[in-house]
């Protein structure tokens, strides 16, 4: 036990215990006995009790009055046996200048019991901080939502490990920023940026900021969160900390996903529907009509010569119900058709088959078709589908030429990212897109005065493309020509 | 004597109401035009003759190259230029609620007729019967 008097006025912790002035704290209550005591052993009329802190000492306890001024004080160092000091006890007051051998004993004696009840009372406290600590940390962390923690300068000052579940990498990154840790773990910094705007969003407009983003994780699945960010502020209004956490709403997205392609399907559905009853009602309705008003002339004619003349114009009537009823049903039947069977279909032969059969139609023309499929020269498909469109493009840009121009039909394969799709231009007659863009496409109609167009063709084609996933779209330009496209469906065999 | 502009693709339906027009007796003269391209390009060329320019119109909706809704546009632009009050039919085969409904936004359409023909109708519009 060292004594050694010094004088208060110099003594820094004494100093230190002057803010806030010791004196007017009343301290706890269990050290009073103990100071009294080693007041009267001293004959000195104030004992200070303090502890060891980071960094310098606390005020504890005090006993006996507080002297109007302290000329002397004795500073014993409360140490335990073999532990760094845990604190100090201060005598104030005019005490004899040497202390007895019997002194000594007693306050030694004194000295040990404040020690023992230092222990027992600083061992208690650290232990209730410790299960207060576990408590809230077992419950960030076994959170099902990330949860990050960031001081002003976005540093990280916690992470649970539903943010990041590596213990390692969890540890590593407490008073890191995402730039060093994407550094660290080989990530794209593109993450670190967009989360540093964030951050700077809450930080400087003082609220929550959210967001939702997606990631692949590592088995390449879509993950989609919500996040959050909100600054915590202090009494004066100082950004202390920034709490970001985020909820996995994957099947919330895919549900949304699953619905909005639902709502999509539903009004093709309804716009194809409505084009039906339209169908309904001009194209069948049409010559139905026709055929009840010769019927009415029929019935109320009595020349024989002029019935026959009014039958034979019922046969051309019959024959366009006929035909528009059938190109209806194969519609149909090609929507629903689902099942169709695809195959690798070589697109030069294709296109070798459509030629041979419009041999005739090209010879007249003196038409030339040039072929450019080196992009892609197979096509998964059904083989009549792609016949049939292909048959369809050919013969619409024979029949549509410019008058006067030999035609010039040139045939070319692209792949757009894993998509094939296929162009048919030409330099025929073209059309106003301006007027017709939205009419295109549809059954019966006709932009030119052909005797053979009935308007079923494109209104086919559309058909075979959209009823397996693909799309057609096209570009003209009246007395230019027209191109054609057609993007196929992902299920694309490359070209060999 | 009536002039009749009858604008639609459809030979047989031409065909045939020529055939009720002349039975109902109706003194007339029928111009037939297959889309409606050819029968504006026709009241271009005869803006300035107003003996030429038709009293009624029967305009059918469904036609190629220029079909009734756009000639609709057009005629409502050239109307103000032609010297004749004329009237103008929408003859469809149509029953579609909708295209009735969108023919009302032309203010110059007299009526929209949904085919077959009747013989009263015509008769209503191009007027009466020589004795």
């Amino acid at each position: 036990m060292q004594l050694a008097p010094t004088s208060p006025k110099e003594d820094p912790i004494i100093r230190q215990l002057n803010s806030p002035k010791w004196s007017d704290q009343k301290g706890d209550e269990d050290f009073n006995s103990l100071l009294l005591l080693a007041c009267r052993i001293c004959a000195v009329p104030t004992a200070i009790l303090t502890k060891n802190v980071t960094g310098g000492a606390t005020f504890i306890a005090k006993a006996g009055d507080t002297p109007a001024s302290t000329d002397i004080c004795y500073s014993l160092s409360l140490a335990g046996d073999d532990a760094a000091p845990l604190g100090q006890l201060f005598l104030l007051g005019k005490a004899p200048a040497r202390l007895t051998d019997d002194q000594k004993s007693d306050l030694s004696l004194v000295c040990e019991s404040l020690v023992s009840l230092l222990r027992a009372k600083s061992g208690s406290a650290t232990e209730k901080l410790d299960r207060q600590k576990a408590f809230y940390e077992n419950i960030l962390n076994k959170l099902p939502t990330d949860i990050a923690v960031f001081d002003a300068e976005h540093r990280y000052l916690f992470v649970n490990p539903g943010a990041i579940s590596n213990e390692e990498y969890r540890k590593y990154i407490i008073g890191k920023d995402d730039y060093e840790y994407v550094a660290y773990r080989n990530r794209d910094i593109s993450v670190a940026h967009s989360r540093r705007a964030k951050f700077l969003e809450a930080k400087n407009t003082r609220k929550e900021v959210r967001w939702e983003d997606s990631l692949r994780d590592p088995q390449g699945n879509m993950i989609t969160h919500l996040r959050r960010m909100f600054p915590v502020f202090d009494d004066h209004g100082e950004l202390t900390l920034v709490i970001g956490y985020g909820l996995d709403i994957t099947d919330r997205k895919i549900m949304e996903e699953k619905q909005a392609a639902l709502v999509k399907q539903l009004s093709s559905r309804n716009t194809k529907l409505t084009d039906f009853c339209s169908i309904v009602s001009h194209n069948l309705r049409a010559p139905l009509v026709n055929m009840s008003m010769l019927a009415d002339f029929i019935e109320a004619s009595e020349d024989a010569g002029e019935q026959k003349l009014l039958i034979s114009k019922l046969r051309p009537v019959i024959d366009h119900l006929n035909n528009t009823f059938n190109q209806l049903v194969e519609s149909i039947q090609i929507s629903q058709d689902l099942e169709i069977e695809r195959k690798d279909v070589c697109l030069q032969d294709c296109i070798k088959r459509t030629i041979e059969g419009l041999q005739p139609e090209i010879n007249k023309l003196d038409a030339r078709i040039e072929l450019d499929l080196s992009a892609a020269s197979v096509i998964n498909y059904p083989p009549q589908y792609l016949d049939s469109i292909i048959h369809n493009l050919i013969s619409n840009s024979l029949k549509y030429h410019y008058p006067g121009r030999k035609p010039l039909i040139s045939i070319r394969t692209k792949k757009e990212d894993s998509k094939i799709v296929l162009s048919v231009s030409d330099n025929g007659l073209g059309i106003d897109l301006n007027k017709h863009r939205d009419n295109f496409f549809k059954i019966g109609k006709v932009f030119h005065r052909h005797p053979n167009a009935k308007g079923f063709g494109l209104y086919m084609t559309k058909t075979q493309v959209e009823a397996m996933g693909g799309k057609i779209w096209v570009e003209s330009m009246p007395g230019q020509g027209t191109e054609f496209f057609i993007e196929f469906d992902n299920r694309i065999k490359s070209a060999s | 004597v009536k002039r009749l502009f009858l604008i639609d693709d459809d030979p047989i339906f031409v065909y045939l109401t020529r055939k009720i027009i002349a039975s109902t007796n109706c003194r007339s003269i029928i111009i037939e035009f297959t889309d409606g391209e050819l029968a504006l390009r026709h009241l271009g060329e005869i803006s300035h003759q107003p003996e030429l320019q038709p009293d009624v119109i029967f305009l059918d909706l469904s036609m190629p190259v220029m079909d009734g809704w756009e000639f609709l546009n057009e005629f409502g632009l050239v109307r103000p230029k032609l010297k004749k009050d004329i009237s103008l039919y929408i003859v469809s085969s149509s029953i579609s609620p909708q295209e009735v409904e969108r023919s009302k936004s032309y203010r110059f359409v007299t009526d929209f007729l949904i085919k077959p023909l009747e013989r009263g109708k015509i008769h209503e519009i191009i007027g009466h019967p020589v004795s």
